[in-house]
C-alpha cells in the first residue's frame, strides 16, 4: 500500500521555486532513499513533506489523505515524524523534557520508558541538557523525539552526516530495523550507496527535480547513476 | 553610611520593578521574537485597574490581583487582535505594531481613568529602624510580592507542561510544531503570563511612586536596557540586570544628579556589552 505520495510538488522559501515538480511514492514499511548533490533541494523536499516550507503547490498525501495544506503540528498528529538535518533537538531542554514536550502521544510515560529502553545511552543522562550531548547522543535523542508519536512515516534528513565514521554503520542498521518494524521511511542521504543498500526504492534529485528513480538495487547497478551521482567506488 | 543604605534599599525596590518589566520583555522576545514596546503601557493599565479596584474594595491585595488579571487579559486580547495576525512577519513589523498598541492602550487608559496622577491610598506606617537604617514595611511587602511573582513565573516555565512547551518554542519554533505543539496555545499562555507580570510591575511602581498615564512608557527604556543586559531571552538574566541597573541608578543619583540617572543605566549597558556582547547571562551562540 502507498503510504506517502508526492505529486507535482513545487515550492520554495520565497518567490523562487526550489522544488520544480517532484513525483515520488513511498510504500508502507519500505525505505525510499533520496540522494543528490549539495543544494539539489533534498532538505527543501523534506520540509515540504512535514509542512515547514512556506510556499508549496502540488500535493502530498498520507495514506490517501491530502495533507498539503495542513499545519506542521497537524501533520505530526496525523503520523509524520521528522528528524531534521541540523537543529533536531531542543538544546535548552533536558533529554527527558525533549521527549515529554511532544504532543499527541498516547500513554506518554510508557512511551518514554520504551524510548529509554531503545536508546539506553539517553536513559543514563535524563537530566542533561540536550545542547550538551555529543553528536551521536543528539542523533539518538532526535530519533527518540521523532518516534514518540509512533509515526507511520518518518522523514530522516541526512541522519549520518553529523556522525563519526564509526557510528555510521550502526545508524543504517537502526534505520533498517525501524523499517522492519513497519515504519515507512523517507531517507535523505549523501552516503547514497550505503543508503540504497538498505532501501527498497531510490531517487536522485538534481536542480529541484527527480533526475533518476527506481528500485534501489537497479540504481546501485546503473552505470549512468554511478557516473553522474554515486561514484564508482564500492562500499 | 545609613543614608547610603537607604538609597540602596530604594534602588533594590526600583530594580525589582525594572527587573519584572524586563522579564516580561524577555519572555515575549524569547518566544514571539520581538521587542514588545506595549509592555510599559500594560504596566500602566495594570496599575490603574489595581488602583481603582483597591479604592473600591479597600484592599490593595485584591486590587493588585485584579490588576494582574487585567494585564493577562490585555496581553491575550492584543495577541488575538494584532500579533497573531503578524506571526511570521519581521520583528521590526511586530515592534512597530507594538508601539501602536502602546499608544492605543494609553489612550484607552486616559479615557477611562482620566489624565490626572493618582496615588494608592495606603495607611501610613512608621518605618522600622534596623541598625539606624529606616526600612518601610511596605517595601518589604512589595519585595515579597516580587519574589512570589518570580517564583510563579519560574514554576510555570520549569515545572508545568505549558512552560515546557514555551521553552521548546523559544528554542526552535519549527521543531516545536513538528513535535505536535500548537503555536496558538503557547502564545496565549505567553501573552497572559507577560501581561500579568507587566501589570504587577506597574502596580509595584504605582505603589512606590504615583500612577500616571506615562509611568509605563517612561519605564520602557530602563526595562529594555535590563532585558538586553541580562542576555535577551534569558529570564534570570533580566531579573538580575534589572536589580543591578536599579541599584546602580539610585546609588549614583547623589553624584550625577537626578537628570542623568537614566544615562547611568546606558553607560553600564554599553560597558557590559563591550565585554560580553551577548549580555550577562546570554549564551554565546549568535543571534537569538
Ligand atoms: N531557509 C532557506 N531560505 C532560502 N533559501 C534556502 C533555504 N534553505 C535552503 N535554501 C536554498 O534552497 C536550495 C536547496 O537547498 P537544500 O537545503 O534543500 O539542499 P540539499 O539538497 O538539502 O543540500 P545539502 O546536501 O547541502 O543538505 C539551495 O539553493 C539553498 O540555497
Ligand atoms: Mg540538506
Amino acid at each position: 500500500m502507498t503510504i506517502l505520495s508526492i505529486e507535482g510538488l513545487k515550492g520554495g522559501y520565497s518567490e523562487v521555486d526550489i522544488l520544480n515538480g517532484i513525483d515520488l511514492v513511498l510504500r508502507e514499511g519500505q525505505i525510499l532513499t533520496v540522494a543528490g548533490t549539495n543544494g539539489a533541494g533534498k532538505s527543501t523536499l523534506a520540509k515540504a513533506v512535514v509542512g515547514l516550507l512556506p510556499r508549496v503547490s502540488g500535493s502530498v498525501r498520507l495514506a490517501g489523505k491530502d495533507i498539503t495544506s495542513l499545519a506542521p503540528e497537524k501533520r505530526a498528529q496525523n503520523g509524520i515524524g521528522y528528524v531534521p538535518q541540523v537543529a533536531n533537538v531542543f538544546p535548552s531542554l533536558t533529554i527527558a523534557e525533549n521527549l515529554e514536550v511532544v504532543e499527541g502521544v498516547q500513554d506518554r510515560k510508557a512511551r518514554i520508558s520504551e524510548m529509554f529502553r531503545l536508546f539506553p545511552a539517553l536513559a543514563e543522562r535524563k537530566r542533561a541538557r540536550a545542547g550538551r550531548l555529543s553528536g551521536g547522543e543528539r542523533q539518538q535523542l532526535a530519533y527518540a523525539r521523532a518516534l514518540m508519536t509512533r509515526p507511520r512515516v518518518v522523514v530522516l534528513d541526512e541522519p549520518t552526516a553529523a556522525l563519526s565514521p564509526a557510528l555510521v554503520a550502526d545508524s543504517f542498521a537502526r534505520i533498517a530495523s525501524l523499517a522492519s518494524d513497519g515504519t515507512s521511511i523517507l531517507l535523505i542521504e549523501q552516503r547514497a550507496r550505503q543508503a540504497l543498500a538498505i532501501s527498497n526504492q531510490g531517487a536522485i534529485m538534481d536542480g529541484g527535480r527527480v533526475a533518476m528513480e527506481g528500485p534501489a538495487a537497479e540504481l546501485l547497478n546503473n552505470e549512468k547513476a554511478a557516473d553522474l551521482y554515486l561514484g564508482h567506488y564500492s562500499t | 553610611m545609613t543614608a547610603y543604605a537607604e538609597l540602596m534599599i530604594g534602588g533594590l525596590m526600583s530594580g525589582l520593578v525594572v527587573g519584572l518589566a524586563a522579564l516580561a520583555i524577555t519572555l515575549v522576545f524569547g518566544i514571539a521574537r520581538f521587542a514588545n514596546a506595549a509592555t510599559g503601557d500594560t504596566m500602566t493599565a495594570g496599575a490603574y485597574v489595581a488602583l481603582s479596584v483597591s479604592g473600591a474594595t479597600g484592599s490593595v491585595i485584591v486590587g493588585g490581583l485584579v490588576g494582574a488579571l487585567a494585564g493577562a487579559a490585555i496581553g491575550v486580547v492584543v495577541y488575538f487582535l494584532i500579533f497573531r495576525k503578524l506571526a511570521g512577519r519581521s520583528s521590526v513589523a511586530n515592534l512597530l505594531a507594538s508601539i501602536g498598541v502602546a499608544f492605543i492602550i494609553r489612550a484607552i487608559v486616559g479615557v477611562i481613568f482620566e489624565h490626572q496622577q493618582q496615588v494608592f491610598q495606603l495607611p501610613l506606617v512608621r518605618p522600622w529602624r534596623i541598625l539606624d537604617i529606616r526600612v518601610q514595611p511596605s517595601d518589604l511587602n512589595l519585595a515579597i510580592v516580587a519574589v512570589l511573582t518570580l517564583a510563579t513565573v519560574f514554576l510555570i516555565l520549569y515545572a508545568t507542561p505549558v512552560g515546557r512547551r514555551m521553552r521548546a518554542v523559544a528554542d526552535d519554533p519549527g521543531l516545536a510544531r513538528i513535535s505536535g505543539i500548537s503555536p496558538t496555545r503557547v502564545m496565549i499562555a505567553l501573552w497572559a503570563l507577560a501581561g500579568s507580570v507587566s501589570a504587577v510591575a506597574g502596580v509595584m511602581y504605582g505603589i512606590k511612586t504615583v500612577v500616571t498615564p506615562e509611568m509605563g512608557w517612561d519605564m520602557l527604556l530602563p526595562a529594555f536596557a535590563a532585558a538586553i543586559l541580562g542576555g535577551i531571552g534569558h529570564p534570570v538574566g533580566a531579573i538580575c540586570a534589572g536589580i543591578l541597573l536599579g541599584t546602580i541608578q539610585e546609588m549614583a543619583t547623589p553624584f550625577v544628579g537626578f537628570t542623568y540617572k537614566l544615562a547611568i543605566s546606558f553607560v553600564v549597558l554599553l560597558i557590559v556589552l563591550l565585554v560580553r556582547p551577548s549580555g550577562l547571562f546570554g549564551r554565546n551562540e549568535g543571534a537569538r
